[in-house]
């Protein structure tokens, strides 16, 4: 070489990135014919329904509306990745997307930060708002009176078991446990007569998140007792209940007596999407706490195509803790979309929701998500009625069914849930110790408004 | 050197666009989290931003999570840093300056390797080598020794393990030119006297490279307090917050739960107790100039 | 001579190399199982030789959104930033060698000091004070950042190896009437070829192993380098994860830092300048 050439290349190396940066910098600006709309990517690459979903909407309305573009960003992360991915986001007016994909339960804390902007003015005069229920239409009202982002469905959680399973342990197809007791006793039975299945799964600790607190911790403690959680009366956050130590030892018990998945797994962040795509349609695993949105990778158009599984799991209800009324628990959530304060093209970021929510997209994104109709049109129309053997089921346990608190905190409750969960699953604490860290966090993240249930 | 000048202001001038980078991407940071630390900023929840005094350094020496974070920073440290990079570096070096060529030059290359290889890859590499079906218990087994989830287990162990893996190369290097430096005849009139080579590894070699492990203590353990990504890709500081170290428990703190002003006062200390060695080490710089 | 002395040293030699040869086995294991996987089509965990050996797991990820975009992310960012490093540190180099000042001796211990500072720590203030000046989720800001990270080190090492360059052939240049920049450009850094193809390697080695910059400071997935995608590719690790494409990914991801590092070896004539060079 030369004794000038690194020079040479340093400064072409400069003239190269000069250009290329101002090209980037143009790039990620945003142009008012574009709507970004930001949604979770699933980490298992095969999975793709909301992806195809979304750009056979982008087409439909890149045709409507000529000249305008739809530019989706999918973040392909775990939950909790992907919350703090878009949060992030919405935070600089340069980075916001027009349209976020959020999980109910964030929804209050996001409007607090001052991240998404009201909706109001434009559902006033969209027709289709009537359609929505009820409960559907506060899912994403804030403690302000305003609507803050319009839900594409909401779902249900109960048990998904394994028929084959339940038969070679000699155990009922028609299974409906009443008890938490009777779902152990199940589990236990499927250990000792059918080694080489993981006899129960409860999503649990911090890496799963949010998934482990509603889908594992909160189907139980909700059947512990009236507002086991957040004391709707009073206005304040319980703590050191015995519920909360009971569904802790519940946790612990099906580690301990090893009826779950081993912990390492158990613990993943993945581990839904491997609930999803191996352990159930791969007959790995017996008795499933899971939600109503299962089966959306076993239809023909998601990523695990599973045609036999209407014949081989069955489905049941939660149990409350004893058999106590209404005998069972289930809890709800679901997904909006909603336009970041700092969007800078609200008005065509409302187009693509409405886009979204025509009925016939509505009812498409119902049955390929395998949600639960939140749309009275929705609800009626016979696709949706005849799209899983499952919906009726799941829609049938609306009547039993929890919201989580609507609060801002929730979130970071959730997060001290989690670490409890955690906790006792490795066994690095006992139920009490762990309730009682739990009630300690309390006090930081809610201050005064803690209520003690001891 | 005899010549050198003033070069008057304008000689200066060249100074200024690291000067201003500097300022601008490093001190400015350093200040922004300074004030950071004093307040209660949010990622979610809250919209206003409050100074808050020391609460949030209360906070941490109350919180049992954070002291576990603090032992854990120290077990990795002192793992991977002092006994590993630091003794397995000089025992290569020793090692290579005896061994014949090829062996030296494989072994060169295998370790260099580990050390040049992205923070990423090596995370991944020592992940598939530490799981339960990986190549670790693959060995074990053959051995007849009892396995484990070295992951789930003993994740600290793993991660410290990891570390050492990836960092022993620089240690290598900096002990083998301090080695190289020493002069042979000194060694040599040490051998004619029949010092066995035990001793006269601890009598001669050791105090004439006491510079250079001073040097390389500092930098391995300054270096081992921000590593991030490698525990990060690995364990995500789990199960529980067995892997949880300052940096991790930081990145936890500030983004998973969203409490930005905690996670910057742990970065803060973070910051002053590596100030702390960064002076010690300019102090052993200074002696030995 | 006589014998026994040298049959010692055989032994001595060989039970050295064994001992060497065994702690090189388990350095080398991981990256055995790294080159294994690649071209293994049912890679597992374990290393293990593959029964019918296949190029496929490249040609799986050889995607413009596996590969070839973060690539050519990473080399824009790094390249771009490397560049900047290695200007800057050079021109500041120069007159912290060449001028004498009071000046000169607390400045160098700073940038010293600096050198140490763990760049993790200050990673969340740098994300707030991104987001604030609207840097956030550029390349160009994060490129600004990452160039900033390395450059008390690329000083420290520049002028270090200016003050090797003798003088003499500046002061003639002086006297022909060039300038300071004239003089640096021309026959400065020309003479120090070595000094600064080393600083523009390991900044640029550093810069594209580096996750938690990026991984902070930049958000949207077609800006990401390959450091971050590869930990997307990695992390979300389930069930079925393709660990052989994940190894192949990584050999490509890993080659142009392994080439370059062999590069500065070669023209050091060994591996060992750096180490010497660190040790200031």
């Amino acid at each position: 070489m030369r004794p000038t050439a690194p020079l040479i290349l340093a400064a072409a190396a400069t003239v190269l990135a000069a250009g290329s940066l101002t090209a980037c910098s143009s790039g990620s600006g945003s142009s008012p014919d574009t709507v970004k709309i930001a949604y979770q990517r699933s980490t298992n690459n095969k999975v793709l329904v909301m992806d195809n979903y979304l750009e056979a909407v982008k087409k439909d309305f890149e045709k409507a509306n000529p000249g305008k573009k739809v530019k989706l960003i999918p973040i392909q992360a775990d939950e909790n990745a992907y919350y703090t991915k878009i949060q992030q986001m919405m935070r600089s007016s340069k980075t916001a997307p027009d349209l976020v994909y959020e999980d109910t339960f964030l929804i209050n804390s996001d409007i607090k930060s001052g991240y998404l902007a009201p909706i109001d003015k434009y559902l006033a005069k969209w027709p289709s708002w009537d359609q929505f229920l009820p409960t559907a239409k506060t899912a994403a009202k804030a403690q302000d009176g305003k609507t803050y982002g319009v839900p594409d469905g909401t779902d249900t959680r109960g048990i998904w078991f394994n028929k084959e399973i339940f038969k070679k342990a000699g155990l009922p197809v028609d299974w409906q446990p009443k008890s938490w007791a009777e779902i152990l006793d199940a589990a236990r039975t499927i250990k000792q007569k059918v080694p080489g299945t993981i006899p129960l799964n409860i999503y649990t600790g911090k890496g799963p998140g949010e998934a482990a607190v509603m889908q594992g911790f909160e189907m139980l403690l909700y059947g512990t007792g009236t507002d086991p959680l957040y004391d709707t009366a009073s206005r304040k956050w319980v703590a050191g209940s015995k519920g909360f130590k009971d569904s802790l030892g519940f946790v612990n018990t099906v580690f301990s007596e090893k009826l779950g998945p081993q912990q390492s797994d158990a613990l993943d962040p993945n581990v839904g999407t491997q609930v999803q795509t191996d352990w159930l349609p791969n007959g790995k695993l017996a008795i499933d706490i899971d939600g109503s949105w299962m089966g959306n990778q076993w239809l023909p158009t998601g990523g695990k195509p599973w045609p036999e599984w209407s014949t081989v799991l069955g489905q049941t209800a939660m149990p409350t803790q004893n058999g106590q009324a209404p005998g069972k628990v289930s809890m709800s959530g679901g997904w909006i979309y909603s336009i970041p304060a700092k969007s800078k093209n609200q008005d065509l970021a409302w187009k693509m929701i409405e886009q979204l929510q025509t009925k016939e997209n509505a009812v498409k994104w119902t049955v390929q998500g395998a949600q639960i109709a939140v749309r009275k049109d929705v609800a009626a129309d016979p696709g949706y009625l005849k799209s899983s053997p499952g919906v009726d089921f799941f829609t049938g346990l609306v009547q039993y069914t929890h919201y989580r608190p609507a609060l801002p905190v929730y979130p970071q409750i959730s997060t001290a849930i989690g670490e409890a969960m955690e906790a006792v699953t490795t066994g690095d604490a006992k139920p009490d110790g762990a309730a009682k860290t739990y009630d300690d966090a309390l006090k930081t993240i809610a201050g005064d408004a803690v209520v003690n249930k001891g | 050197m005899s010549t050198l000048r003033r070069g008057g202001r304008l000689g200066w001038l060249p100074l200024a666009p690291a000067v201003v980078l500097l300022l601008v991407f490093l001190a400015g940071p350093i200040a922004y989290c300074v004030y950071i630390a004093f307040t209660n900023m949010q990622l979610t929840g809250s919209s206003s931003t409050d100074f808050v005094g020391f609460a949030n350094f209360r906070r941490a020496f109350a919180d049992p999570v954070f002291r576990n974070a603090v032992w854990l920073t120290l077990v990795f440290t002192v793992i991977s840093s002092l006994i590993g990079q630091n003794s397995l570096g000089l025992l290569l070096a020793t090692l290579m300056r005896r061994a014949s060529k090829p062996v030296r030059s494989l072994t060169g290359a295998f370790v260099i390797a580990a050390w040049v290889l992205p923070e990423i890859v090596a995370a991944f590499l020592l992940y598939a080598f530490f799981r339960r079906e990986g190549t670790l218990n693959a060995i074990l087994d053959w051995l007849h020794l009892p396995s484990q989830n070295w992951l789930y287990t003993l994740p600290i162990v793993a991660v410290s393990f990891a570390n050492v893996w990836r960092g022993t190369a620089f240690s290598m290097l900096i002990y083998s030119a301090a080695l190289a430096e020493i002069p042979q005849d000194i060694t040599e009139a040490a051998e004619m006297d029949g010092a066995s080579g035990l001793r006269r590894f601890w009598h001669i070699t050791l105090p004439m490279i006491r510079r250079s492990i001073a040097t390389n203590l500092m930098l391995n353990t300054l270096q081992t307090l921000s590593v991030f990504g490698l525990i990060w890709a690995m364990t995500r500081g789990g199960p529980g917050n067995r892997s949880e170290t300052l940096p991790v428990f930081m990145y936890d703190q500030a983004f998973n739960k969203s409490l930005i002003g905690y996670g910057t006062a742990v970065a803060l200390l973070l910051l002053l107790i590596s100030s702390l060695f960064s002076v010690v080490y300019l102090r052993l710089l200074k002696t030995e100039v | 001579m006589p014998r026994a002395p040298r049959n010692r040293h055989t032994t001595e030699r060989l039970a050295t190399d064994v001992a060497l040869l065994v702690l090189a086995a388990a350095f080398a294991l991981p990256l055995i199982w790294l080159v294994l996987s690649s071209v293994d089509p049912v890679a597992g965990l374990r290393v293990h030789l593959p029964e019918s050996p296949t190029l496929d797991n490249f040609s799986g990820v050889l995607t413009e959104e596996i590969t070839f975009r973060p690539m050519l992310n990473s080399l824009i960012l790094c390249g771009g930033a490397t560049a900047l490093t290695v200007a800057a540190s050079a021109l500041a180099a120069y007159p912290l060698s060449r001028y004498r000042s009071r000046f000169n001796r607390p400045f160098l211990l700073t940038v010293l000091f600096t050198t140490c500072l763990p760049i993790t720590a200050i990673m969340v203030p740098v994300y707030g004070l991104f987001v604030q000046t609207n840097l956030i989720d550029t390349t160009y800001g994060t490129a600004l950042f990452l160039s900033t990270s390395q450059l008390p080190f690329g000083i420290w090492l520049m002028k270090n190896f200016m003050d090797g360059v003798p003088m003499v052939l500046e002061e003639a240049a002086r006297t022909d009437g060039a300038t300071g920049m004239q003089t640096l450009t021309r026959i400065v850094l020309p003479l120090m070829g070595p000094g600064v193809t080393v600083v523009t390697i390991f900044s640029f080695i550093m810069m594209w192993g580096n996750f938690f910059v990026p991984f902070m400071l930049l958000l949207t997935p077609e800006q990401l380098p390959a450091s971050v995608s590869i930990f997307n590719f990695f992390g979300n690790r389930t069930g079925q994860v393709a660990f052989g494409e994940l190894a192949a990914f990584s050999m490509i991801y890993s080659t142009p830092v392994v080439l370059l590092y062999v590069l500065i070896a070669r023209r050091l004539g060994s591996g060992f300048a750096l180490g010497g060079a660190v040790k200031g």
